[in-house]
């Protein structure tokens, strides 16, 4: 598995072989407040980088997050239908959002490190 | 941010770790612990608000008579010792801004809105009323919640609802906008961290305004820029209870215009049928009416999406298509209000 990345749109992913796993990051979850509903996308639905590929309601607002890369989703976290809340408590972990088998690699996002001064 | 007005309790705020934003020119909490849990305080227990971006000000109890004229409500057959919810209106019937006063033996505390502070003023000013404007030197905090009063009556005598009183300390009323029991005190600057210190001492938490948003949404009451605006009117608000001034007043021809022919606008409350959020500004369909979302958030409580729809005439259908951002969700509209 390679490092975690982060989009400068928020979302965080990290590739493992042909796939990888995205979701939003700690900073976006807290400003998006509390998450209560989230849309997310069948499994076999193709994206191209840039996409919206998952969409987030809050108390706050509602938000969108973005394909890394080409895709083709493998994989949904359905835990996130029943516990939305999952994002705000555990964004880089239980909080994940679909996997996706990569169509084209793109491993340009920001280390930790280049995020962290982007938000700052 | 430096233009940005703070209340005395700004650093406190920060030493909380609050998420503060922009809310009609001050930097205000929006939340501490997150906007959900610090609704459930409220609703299952007490919390406490910091609403000192709210203007004050304190009226002569000598012109009640002129500030009766420019408000749709019955200032002066009330006692005085009670509070009243009321409107300000213009020629036009529309909300200028609908506001709190305070009745006491020799004054009246009027509660404006903080987006509305510096109109209220100008208003009074036209109208030849003098005011003392108290909001820089005093704070104004909500207690609310279930627990609310039992809580607080260990350090203050509690009035009936809807009631005023004061001491050397606090200057206070039952009242609030959160649909729960509770006070809301207005007090010496001096005083607020000792006053907010004991409230945490008791159990109550502090809440932001992300949680008094969904709180009052919840409660069916209106925020003023949303379901009451200068183009509004309390009748099309769904308000006409507040209607009950014995005399002329400032807006009346057109009140009673409306509420004769019912050509005006309606505000209804609907709920979603599904969990996507239907926010200000979303368009919906009764029959061939549309109308438009004023306020709309998650209902914590209910568990499904709910608010306020502004349609430009009565809506013929109960049953409502909403157009989420190019999803049509269906939703109702609700004689009664969201919660009981």
């Amino acid at each position: 598995m390679s490092e975690t990345k982060y989009l400068e749109t928020h979302e965080w992913y990290i590739v493992d072989g042909d796939k990888f796993t995205v979701g939003i990051s700690d900073y976006a979850q807290g400003e998006l407040g509390d998450i209560v509903f989230v849309t997310l996308p069948e499994v076999g639905q193709e994206f191209s980088k840039g996409d919206a590929i998952v969409e987030v309601e809050a108390t706050k607002t509602v938000a969108e997050a973005y394909a890394p890369m080409n895709c083709v989703i493998t994989e949904v976290n359905t835990n996130l239908e029943t516990e939305p809340e999952l994002i705000n408590n555990d964004p880089v972990g239980d909080g994940w959002m679909v996997k996706a088998e990569i169509k084209e690699m793109d491993d340009s996002g920001m280390t930790y490190q280049q995020y962290e001064s982007f938000i700052s | 941010m430096s233009d940005l007005k703070t209340t005395s309790l700004y650093e406190f705020h920060l030493s909380k770790d609050s998420k503060m934003i922009d809310f009609a020119g001050w930097s205000m909490p929006f939340s501490y612990d997150g906007t959900l849990k610090e609704h459930n305080y409220v609703r299952k227990s007490a919390g406490y608000f910091d609403v000192s971006h709210m203007g004050r000000l304190r009226l002569s109890y000598s012109q009640i008579e002129e500030i009766n004229y420019l408000i749709c409500s019955e200032l002066r057959d009330i006692e005085n010792t009670k509070a009243l919810y009321s409107i300000f209106l213009s020629e036009s019937g529309t909300a200028i801004d609908d506001v709190i006063f305070w009745k006491f033996e020799d004054d009246l505390i009027l509660i404006c809105n903080a987006s509305n502070t510096v109109k209220i003023k100008n208003h009074l000013d036209a109208n030849f009323i003098t005011y003392d404007d108290l909001t820089n030197k005093t704070d104004l905090i909500a207690v609310q919640g279930k627990n609310a009063i039992s809580i607080v009556e260990e350090m203050m005598p509690i009035p009936d609802k809807f009631s005023t009183s004061k001491n050397s300390i606090y200057t206070y009323a039952r009242t609030g906008y959160t649909g729960e029991d509770g006070v809301e005190v207005m007090l010496n600057q001096k005083d607020t961290l000792e006053f907010i210190q004991q409230l945490e001492d008791k159990g109550v938490m502090p809440c932001g305004l992300g949680s008094r948003d969904t709180l009052r949404l919840e409660a069916s009451l209106p925020l003023y820029g949303f379901e009451l605006t200068d183009d509004i009117s309390p009748v099309e608000a769904g308000l006409k209870w507040t209607l009950t001034n014995k005399s002329d007043y400032m807006g009346k021809k057109i009140i009673d215009e409306q509420i004769d022919t019912k050509n005006h606008k309606y505000l209804k409350r609907f709920k979603l049928n599904a969990k996507q959020i239907a926010r200000t500004g979303t368009v919906c369909n009764s029959g061939n009416v549309s109308g438009t979302v004023t306020s709309g958030n998650i209902s914590p409580i209910l568990g499904h999406p709910i608010g306020f729809v502004l349609f430009e005439t009565n809506p013929p259908d109960n049953l409502l298509e909403f157009d989420i951002r190019g999803n049509l969700v269906e939703g109702n509209l609700l004689d009664k209000r969201f919660l009981n």
